[in-house]
């Protein structure tokens, strides 16, 4: 057994193709972890298993849980946790910091101009037909300012590290993103179970996330209102991310209201209370877009509420995020991320972009049907890691199929090279053995006006199945506590 | 020369089960512009409630009513009053008229201004080689407007009852009949496919010359001239829209000039019966 390697790791098998977060080439521990590693190597692996069995029934009793939907029954579950953290050091994080704001500005500025002077498309820099046949660029915001000038108040970016070591943005979310509660739940979670391990590293606290949501919510209050009345509204309870909006609320130390509890009248948003009518000024919502009102969007839909968007139109309620973002989240718009960072900030992207293959253009077309079995294939509208397919694990069947579908609607559809995603020793339970597992990092990043902040920390996500590349909650992930550590003095 | 026109709206709907909350967004006050006056509106309902004016989404005067007591069933009557200048569509210099010419209208800017108005909407959208009108290249942009609202008119038959505001265009194309909205979205979309921006018009017909569309609200279409402006097509009636016709929004296809949405709290389904007249003094 190597000097470097304690004994839970005894099993460890590294496969030197992955670019691991833990070990080198050589397989010494990176400096980040060697501290971790030692404290970690006092353990046997049954101790392990035994506090990890702890810390999986102290999430089920508080009710740390989400549904997974393509289930027969749909079920709660718990987000599989893993006592094993990820650390980021300082630097490191500085450069992800950046760019993620550099990002989550340009494309603020990129929806502001699409709703207004549409500069970027006539200078043909984004082509127009992007935007019109997005089904989720809303014709009623032409011409709208929101609030303080921000769409995008919170911005969920997920980033990865390729196995040449550099990290890669997959994706932009500026809808609803969501899993910042994993991320307060997990450190809660390590903290109880492991509290020693805490004073070894002088790690970025995550716990005032909420305080920063709500003071930074605050800065964009409609024109006029002094202490603004802030609300989560939520689908209710049967929504995947239920736990995490009444988290949020409890923290924040706002409402958690549904549609029905919230009243329009004379264009002003109204709770109702046991002590009368409420006045309301910003809406945290969790809910999409085309559900916010029945009046103006879906006509069938129950969550919303009556008249909340000529509300929001005569600027008498501020919604966050705001409705018609989802257009600059598609992920036929994400390859134009980098052009429209330098078109708007005139700067260099700083976190690089994945080559991305939009299936709308002839070319990339041809030469994503002929080589289907080298890409991922994706659906540019659909979050959560539904309808992608990984070129190499497809069947001769399944190629056909996904040829097919792309060739039926092409707009729908981009493709990427398959990346590997970096590794992190990750304890299997079936196993009872740390094993390489692949891992993402979404970051949150929260605007105000005049005001940016990114949590710092994350929710590093783990690909639980062998080999597997997808690493959403909603097909079977689990996740892993990040931390980010301060610059030592 | 003006009309005055004064136009009754009465809706009804009834409940299978009394239903606990609801709200009520009507599209249907005349519009104000260079043709029609402010109209004064008058609005009451079986129950009383209070009613409030509010904007859509593209800024089209609504009234709306939310209802916090149980019932079974609620009558609203509106009626607006206003006065409409004598319109003749052709009041432009034929000058400015244009040939057609599909590369002119496929440049960017002019796309651009009105993408709204030419992308293809779930109502609109024509599947590749529907056998419908096409534009003649040898004439002007009118003309092949005018040809296509005579063909609509000749292609389909007015028969009330056999579609629903849900109809696409390739179930219409299949059972030939329909109502007003249904000509109105079959012109929309070839018009839009052949890069000629054209939205949705719903508003009042004023009887009394035998046109179809009466007793209900009516739907027609605006097209974009360049170097003209919107005209107004009615494709149900094979005419221009002129004096006659009285405005009251537009948008891309009918789910954006619904006349009623509502939002009930309760079970059951429900019956919804609508009825308008429009009557004029010179």
């Amino acid at each position: 057994m190597p000097k470097t390697q304690p004994s839970i790791f005894s099993a460890y098998q590294r496969n030197p193709a992955l670019f691991d977060e833990v070990f080198d080439r050589e397989g010494s521990i990176l400096k980040d972890y060697k501290r971790l590693m030692k404290l970690y190597g006092k353990q046997s692996i049954e101790d392990y298993h035994e506090l990890n069995a702890r810390a999986k029934a102290s999430f089920f009793n508080q009710g740390i849980t989400f549904r997974v939907y393509s289930d027969d029954k749909t079920n709660e579950k718990i987000f599989p946790f893993d006592l094993f953290p990820r650390i980021i050091g300082a630097s490191e994080w500085a450069f992800i910091e950046r760019g993620a704001i550099q990002r989550c500005k340009a494309l603020n500025m990129f929806l502001w101009d699409l709703y207004h002077d549409r500069n970027i498309l006539k200078d043909g820099v984004v082509p127009l037909d992007l935007v019109s046949s997005s089904e989720n660029y809303l014709d009623q915001m032409r011409g709208m300012d929101p609030p303080g000038g921000i769409y995008n108040h919170i911005s969920g970016t997920d980033i990865i590290r390729h196995a040449d070591g550099r990290y890669y943005v997959l994706e932009d979310n500026i809808r609803c993103p969501s899993g910042v509660s994993y991320v307060l739940s997990n450190r809660g979670a390590l903290k109880r179970a492991l509290f020693g391990v805490f004073n070894h590293y002088k790690a970025h606290t995550v716990t005032d996330y909420a305080e920063n949501l709500l003071d930074l919510l605050e800065t964009v209050k409609p024109h006029g209102v002094d202490i603004p009345v802030t609300v989560v509204l939520t689908p209710g309870m049967y929504n995947s991310a239920f736990y995490e909006h009444s988290y949020l609320a409890k923290t924040m130390g706002v409402e958690l209201v549904e549609g029905r509890d919230l009243f329009v009248e004379n264009d002003f948003v109204y709770m109702k209370t046991i002590r009368g009518p409420q006045k309301v000024d910003v809406i945290y919502r969790r809910i999409d877009d085309l559900f916010l009102d029945p009046m103006e969007f879906r006509k069938d839909s129950s969550l919303g509420v009556p008249g909340l968007f000529s509300a929001y139109r005569k600027g008498n309620v501020t919604i966050a995020n705001a409705p018609g973002t989802g257009v600059a989240d598609d992920k036929a718009v994400y390859s134009y991320v980098p052009d429209i960072i330098r078109y708007y900030l005139g700067e260099e992207p700083i976190l690089a972009n994945v080559k991305t293959y939009r299936c709308g253009q002839p070319d990339d077309l041809e030469y994503v049907l002929e080589h289907v079995r080298e890409l991922v294939v994706k659906p540019v509208d659909e979050a959560g890691g539904y309808g992608i397919s990984i070129g190499n694990t497809l069947t001769d069947e399944q190629v056909e199929k996904v040829r097919k579908e792309v060739r039926e609607s092409p707009r729908k559809y981009v493709a990427q090279p398959i990346l590997s995603l970096s590794v992190h020793p990750t304890y299997i339970e079936e196993t009872q053995a740390f094993e390489q597992r692949h891992i993402d990092l979404r970051t949150f990043t929260v605007m105000g006006q005049d005001k940016t902040y990114v949590l710092k920390g994350g929710l590093t996500r783990v690909a639980l199945r062998r080999g597997n590349l997808i690493v959403n909650s909603s097909q079977g992930g689990g996740s892993k506590d990040t931390w980010i550590l301060k610059n030592e003095p | 020369m003006s009309e005055l026109y004064t136009i009754t709206y009465q809706a009804e709907n009834a409940y299978d089960y009394p239903v606990v909350e609801s709200s009520w967004q009507f599209l249907i006050i005349p519009e104000e512009n260079a043709s029609q006056s402010k109209p004064r509106i008058r609005f009451t309902s079986s129950e009383g409630s209070p009613w409030e004016l509010s904007e859509n989404g593209f800024g089209f005067p609504v009234i709306r009513i939310r209802n916090r007591h149980s019932l079974e069933s609620i009558r609203f009557e509106a009626e607006f009053s206003l006065t409409k200048q004598v319109v003749n569509p052709f009041d432009f210099d034929p000058e400015l008229l244009e040939p057609y010419e599909p590369q002119r209208l496929g440049q960017l800017p002019f796309r651009m201004r009105f993408d709204n108005f030419l992308k293809s909407t779930p109502l609109t959208c024509l599947a590749a080689g529907a056998p419908v009108f096409s534009f003649d290249p040898g004439t002007g942009i009118l003309e092949n407007l005018q040809a296509l609202n005579a063909w609509v008119f000749n292609d389909l038959k007015y028969t009330a009852g056999i579609t629903h505001v849900d109809t696409t265009l390739e179930e219409l194309l299949v059972l030939r009949k329909g109502v007003c909205q249904d000509f109105a979205h079959l012109f929309i979309g070839i018009a839009r496919a052949h890069g000629i921006p054209a939205r949705y018009v719903s508003g009042y017909l004023h009887q009394g010359m035998g046109f179809f569309g009466d007793a209900q609200m009516h739907a027609w279409v605006e097209a974009f001239l360049p170097e003209v402006g919107w005209l107004g097509f009615d494709p149900t009636n094979n005419i221009m829209a002129a004096t006659n016709h009285i405005k009251v929004a537009h948008g891309r296809d009918y789910n954006d000039c619904a006349p009623l949405k509502g939002v009930v709290y309760g079970p059951g389904g429900n019956r919804s019966r609508h009825q308008v007249q429009v009557a004029s003094q010179q």
